[in-house]
């Protein structure tokens, strides 16, 4: 796990590049306790997001889960070899697992999310 | 947090029941701690799952002319009618919200006491990797049941926790329970179904054999015993107690539950995918 990524509550990671751009994935931890991941919508370029509302939805064999966009701004890029090699997210989730880029609204919100210790203590206290 | 609270409702229709869901799940994270429902449907509806193509709905004739209701959470279309179906929702704070498994085996293997109680004897299916060699060998299978998320009905798959009874031949056996999630959040709802006997307003391929079908002699199961048995085994393997609500959930929150269902009501809804 790269030491420069930011982490949603949400499992979702964020990897600050240049212009104000920002691509978003799952963490490891997230895609591991999913298992079985069968088909991932995610949404068209252009299309406008809130942070903590839902951008796309990834269905594993027994739940649908949504994902939720870590910081408002708009999708300028989509992952679309994604949803037919899901097995991306399980092997590289934080290099050719990347599902969308956001250009943010407000790069203060960046400050909101959790650094890598902070998301490792969180997700060290959940059970599997 | 270690509570759950239990409603047991009356029939209604689809978008009523996937609202009322949808209203309990807020419920439990407004409470922070496990909710269910028990509920029945006014007519025989197929519930299918969230990612489910509406194109494969329509190719399966046998279906034609039943209520279609798109439910919000995962898995395979299942008949309405003759199961006992249940939501259950839980805070991801919780210890079974966590993961999708811990919560599905959590009720699933309360099941199986609750089953085993009515004589019934029902286990989890197994997981891949504790498969023997030669794959079902451990239970049996069925010539229907693939792993593969293409089979329509949930009826016709099988994961790990999933419930089977031996079948009417031997070395086979049939699904009879199944669940799925929507994970939201910060909260997750399970959908489930126990089929009790097969839906006889169905046929072909939409039919399924439930519990009753699947014993040596005929006998009724009584649903809500089962479902009360079922209920005391989860309040005991959550290590908490148990509140069995005497007023209907749907009662208790029908403003909400009206509102939450013209989405549910939309084609849109029901074929967007």
């Amino acid at each position: 796990m790269a030491a420069d990524l930011k982490f949603a509550k949400t499992h979702e990671w964020v990897r600050s590049e240049a212009n104000g751009v920002n691509t978003v994935g799952i963490s490891s931890y997230a895609v591991e306790a999913l298992t079985d991941l069968v088909f991932m919508q995610l949404p068209p370029v252009g299309k406008k997001v809130k942070a903590g509302e839902s951008f796309g939805e990834i269905e594993s064999v027994k739940a649908v889960s949504d994902l939720y966009a870590p910081i408002s701004g708009e999708i300028v890029e989509v992952n679309t070899a994604l949803p037919g090699k899901l097995e991306t997210l399980g092997k590289d989730p934080y290099g050719e697992g990347w599902v969308v880029r956001i250009k943010a609204d407000n790069p203060a919100e960046l400050d909101n999310l959790l650094d890598r210790g902070a998301y490792e203590s969180l997700v060290g206290s959940q059970p599997h | 947090m270690n509570t759950l609270t239990i409603w047991w409702d009356t029939a209604a229709d689809g978008p009523t029941n996937m609202a009322a869901d949808e209203c309990l799940a807020a419920e439990a994270e407004r409470r922070g701690s496990l909710l269910m429902r028990f509920y029945d449907w006014s007519t025989t509806t197929i519930s299918l799952g969230g990612f489910q193509k509406i194109e494969d709905a329509n190719r399966v004739g046998v279906i034609r002319g039943v209520p279609l209701v798109r439910r919000p959470s995962g898995g395979g279309a299942i008949v309405h009618g003759s199961d006992l179906t249940y939501a259950a929702a839980v805070p991801k704070s919780h210890p079974w919200g966590a993961s999708p498994q811990a919560f599905y085996d959590a009720l699933h293997g309360a099941m199986v006491e609750s089953l085993a109680q009515h004589g019934i004897d029902a286990r989890p299916y197994p997981a891949a990797g504790t498969l023997p060699p030669g794959g079902d060998g451990a239970v049996g299978s069925d010539a229907r049941m693939v792993p593969d998320e293409s089979r329509f009905f949930c009826f016709d798959r099988r994961a790990a926790g999933d419930l089977v009874m031996a079948g009417p031949t031997e070395g086979t056996f049939s699904k009879i329970m199944g669940s799925a999630q929507r994970r939201l959040a910060g909260v997750v709802l399970q959908h489930g179904s126990l089929l009790l006997h097969s839906n006889t307003s169905v046929d072909g391929a939409a039919r399924h054999r439930g519990v009753a079908d699947l014993l040596a002699e005929q006998r009724p199961i009584d649903r809500v015993a089962l479902s009360r048995a079922w209920g005391r085994r989860i309040a005991t393997a959550l290590g908490g107690s148990l509140h069995e609500q005497g007023a209907s959930f749907l009662s208790a929150h029908q403003h909400d539950i009206a509102a939450l269902a013209l989405r549910f009501r939309e084609d849109r809804w029901t074929a967007r995918r």
